[in-house]
């Protein structure tokens, strides 16, 4: 049992910092920023090429992949680290997200190849083309399909709340291959290029958008869209996985992208916010921090903040140590959103009336931070699995609970 | 950073639950319950083979000098089997007493207590019952060759089994310890009628006289050594917790498999699995909290946030996961021949006891709020030399 870090880790802790502290500016932050207006791959500006290069010549690209794809062949407690501090500073490096490790597990040699360093690099990017009108946390309902031609595919349907579609240079399509097959049983995988002809991309705006909430501050605020496939013709070496195996190579990314980094700063960032708030010389933060109530609700949310924090060192130490999880990565995605929701609902009570005026208000506050907020933090918990399907797994996966009679019409283990 | 256990602690944590599972039916806990003893002393002298009774203490004294990590995990088990054993008082005492007592205190006493012979206990809880110095009216008069001691002491565990007490006193000096004979001329008790039916006693004492030597550590501004005290019987009983809601949660698990309503199991019901759900991440939440706050007591790193942490998320959480598995349990949960009630009264009781919710969250926020600099998770808060504030932590 060790809570700690390494001295190691720990220099390598403060020479991200460092970094950040020397070459982070607010151009390159906004060039970077996946929720802004442009339509270029996010990371292919120059200022993102040049971060790229920099920090690659440092060894903190990839660290935990294979170094015979690109990667430092190092441990994922570093890349945690390192993406950690990125992530403060509102730099997403890794856009590895669900794509990547499936590739690892599925992938032909030549698809390894080719994707992972530049992966690894920020060169390409993945939006996940999963949730479609009518498959949501159904997903395996889905009704976008791949015909397959000779050596191609043919596809052809819609998708939905596709985030980043629009700024990213590939797509990750989950697809029916076999519509006579049983629903989880029908479903491929495929990995090709968002400048495919027949592809079109279209905004959906969320609430979060007018005004735009202030950058990196909340989920749901990078900009989602539809996607269309009008007889979109791929090759079939765009396939990840065997055709029609699709659903477990899908289910093996998934797995990564509900614990890391990323959620978890995502969950807990008010907490900091708000305490530093109270302790700064701002006069409404310094009437609250005298206040018994606030601050007894303040410690409440700061230890639910902390078992968030502790999750995560478990599920990394999980991944260290080549094991697979049980229920522990579901069990973090119910406890991390739900404290996001509890501390910005907590907050709202805190605050009254200047906490609801959102950004570029007289009279807010930290630019509307927590107001937005409010219309992000609850999206945490149906992103990736809502928090109720997250609740089923502990339950089946860890607890060995029986399926109900209703799970069994619906197909669902 | 691998915050899950190491081949050495799983082996402490099998022998331990082994040893107990074998030795401790649910039988002897309802027998021990009604005994004034209160504790099983054949149960005890097998622990203290196991040398459970001196897991932390200085090996020059008999004991094995492990990390405090080891016995938070044997007390879990405890929990676990909610063993009527008092090792918890014995070995906080011990460790208090082998951290600032006199060579000569240490000598003639801490090698019985390392092979199980000597057991011992602390009072310090009065009719204030909460974890702060001005709480403490219990005199010690300075006379002769010694001192005299004079006032009621509340919540003293395992008093009746106890060979010796350290007690906290206010001396002309201040707060100090002595370590005291429970059988001393001038000692009354009373016992108190528990919810978890264990032994804690109004402990009143009446001109009892203690030698010079009775002295652990100096007299006056012994504080620091009684906070740490308190902060380990803190957090060893949150371990304890732990060990007891799983085992509880446990039992609701495997009865919502096999209890059958409306023609399936209740197991199958989605309200049902989501209050499981919920009751397996409140314990594993309390466990990392807990061995989060053992562990760097171990690296001699400050931990008052998180003891209290861990205690104050115990009892809120931990008293849910319980309730929540009366309520899976139906009416047969609270049937007196069925034994889910010995852990949920006891954890009940223990959430109530070594601090509420609200005085653990009061020193939370003291820490948070009251200290300089920003804070960030991850990052030790205060007492601990601060790290210097990076720039990225304004910008939000």
């Amino acid at each position: 049992m060790n809570f700690g870090y390494s001295p190691e880790q720990e220099a390598l802790r403060s020479e991200v910092q460092t970094f950040i502290r020397d070459n982070v500016t607010d151009e390159l932050v906004e060039e970077m920023d996946i929720h802004s207006g442009t339509d270029r791959p996010r990371g292919r500006g120059p200022l993102g090429q040049a971060l790229y290069r920099q920090i690659g010549e440092r060894g903190w690209l990839g660290i935990a992949y294979p170094s015979e794809y690109g990667g430092q062949g190092g441990s994922r407690i570093d890349q945690y680290i390192v993406e950690e501090e990125f992530l403060r500073a509102g730099i997403q490096i890794s856009m590895i997200g669900s794509g990547a490790p499936a590739i690892l597990a599925a992938g032909t040699e030549e698809q390894k190849r080719y994707y992972i360093p530049r992966l690894i690099r920020g060169e390409v990017s993945f939006c996940l083309g999963f949730t479609e009108p009518h498959a949501g946390a159904d997903l395996a309902n889905l009704r976008c399909s791949a015909v397959r031609d000779g050596d191609e595919f043919v596809i052809n349907g819609q998708k939905m709340y596709t985030t980043s579609a629009h700024v990213s240079t590939h797509i990750y399509l989950m697809a029916r291959t076999d519509r006579t097959a049983s629903k989880h049983k029908g479903i491929s995988i495929f990995i090709f290029p968002m400048d495919t002809p027949g592809l079109t991309v279209r905004p959906l705006w969320t609430i979060q958008n007018n005004p735009s909430a202030p950058k990196f501050t909340t989920y749901g605020a990078a900009r989602t869209n539809e996607v269309f496939f009008d007889d979109v013709r791929i090759p079939a070496s765009a396939l990840l996985g065997e055709e029609n195996d699709g659903w477990r190579v899908g289910s093996m990314g998934l797995n990564l992208d509900r614990v890391g980094a990323g959620r978890y700063l995502i969950s807990v960032r008010r907490d900091e916010d708000i305490i530093n708030f109270l302790k700064s010389d701002e006069a409404l933060g310094a009437r609250l921090s005298e206040s018994e109530v606030v601050r007894d609700k303040v410690a409440e949310l700061w230890t639910e903040a902390q078992v968030c924090r502790l999750m995560t060192m478990r599920s990394m130490s999980i991944v260290e140590r080549g094991g697979a999880f049980s229920y522990e990565g579901s069990a973090e995605k119910v406890w991390a959103p739900e404290h996001g929701v509890r501390i910005s609902e907590s907050i709202m009570q805190m605050l009254g009336p200047h906490g609801s005026l959102l950004r570029g208000s007289p009279h807010s506050v930290q630019d509307g931070l927590y107001a937005h907020n409010v219309m992000g933090s609850f999206q945490s918990g149906i992103n990736h699995g809502s928090v109720q399907i997250m609740r089923d797994q502990v339950a089946r996966r860890g607890l060995g609970m029986p399926s109900s009679r209703g799970n069994k019409a619906a197909g669902v283990k | 950073m691998d915050v899950l256990l190491d081949e050495e602690e799983e082996m402490i944590a099998e022998s331990a639950r082994g040893y107990l599972e074998a030795n401790c039916a649910t039988s002897l806990v309802r027998k021990v319950e009604a005994d004034p003893l209160g504790y099983a002393p054949d149960l005890w002298r097998g622990a203290a083979e196991l040398g459970w009774a001196g897991m932390c203490l200085p090996e020059e004294h008999g004991g094995s000098e492990m990390p405090l990590v080891y016995l938070g995990l044997v007390m879990r088990e405890i929990g676990r089997t909610v063993a009527p054993l008092p090792l918890l008082p014995s070995a906080v005492a011990s460790i208090t007493l082998a951290r600032h007592g006199g060579a000569a205190l240490k000598d003639r006493h801490l090698p019985q207590v390392a092979s199980g012979e000597a057991i011992l206990t602390w009072a310090f809880f009065e009719t204030d019952a909460r974890l702060r110095p001005e709480t403490v009216k219990m005199t010690a008069r300075e006379e002769d060759d010694g001192f005299i001691l004079n006032g009621r002491k509340l919540f003293v565990d395992h008093y009746a089994a106890a060979d010796l007490c350290l007690v906290v006193a206010r001396t002309e000096a201040g707060l100090s310890l002595f370590l005291v004979d429970t059988d001393a001329p001038g000692i009354s008790t009373r016992e108190l009628v528990t919810l978890a039916k264990d032994r804690q006693s109004e402990v009143n004492f009446e001109n009892v006289r203690v030698p010079r030597e009775a002295l652990v550590g100096q007299a006056g501004d012994a504080w620091p050594q009684i906070e740490e005290m308190l902060d380990l019987a803190t957090i060893l009983l949150c371990a304890q917790m732990v060990g007891a809601t799983r085992k509880d949660a446990e039992m609701a698990f495997d009865y919502a498999k096999v209890r059958s309503a409306f023609g399936q199991p209740i197991g199958a019901f989605q309200s049902v699995q989501h209050m499981c759900a919920d009751m397996q991440i409140w314990a594993d939440a309390a466990e990392l909290l807990t061995f989060e706050a053992l562990w760097r007591l171990d690296q001699g790193l400050p931990a008052a946030m998180e003891i209290s942490q861990a205690k104050s998320f115990c009892n809120d959480r931990l008293e849910a996961a319980v309730r929540n598995s009366q309520i899976i349990h139906g009416g047969i949960g609270f049937m007196m021949e069925f034994d889910l009630h010995l852990w949920f009264r006891r954890v009940s009781a223990w959430s109530m006891r070594m601090g509420t919710s609200l005085e653990h969250r009061a020193r939370i926020a003291e820490l948070l709020l009251d200290s300089p600099g920003q804070v960030r998770l991850g990052r030790s808060v205060s007492p601990a030399p601060a790290v210097p504030v990076t720039p990225e932590l304004t910008e939000v």
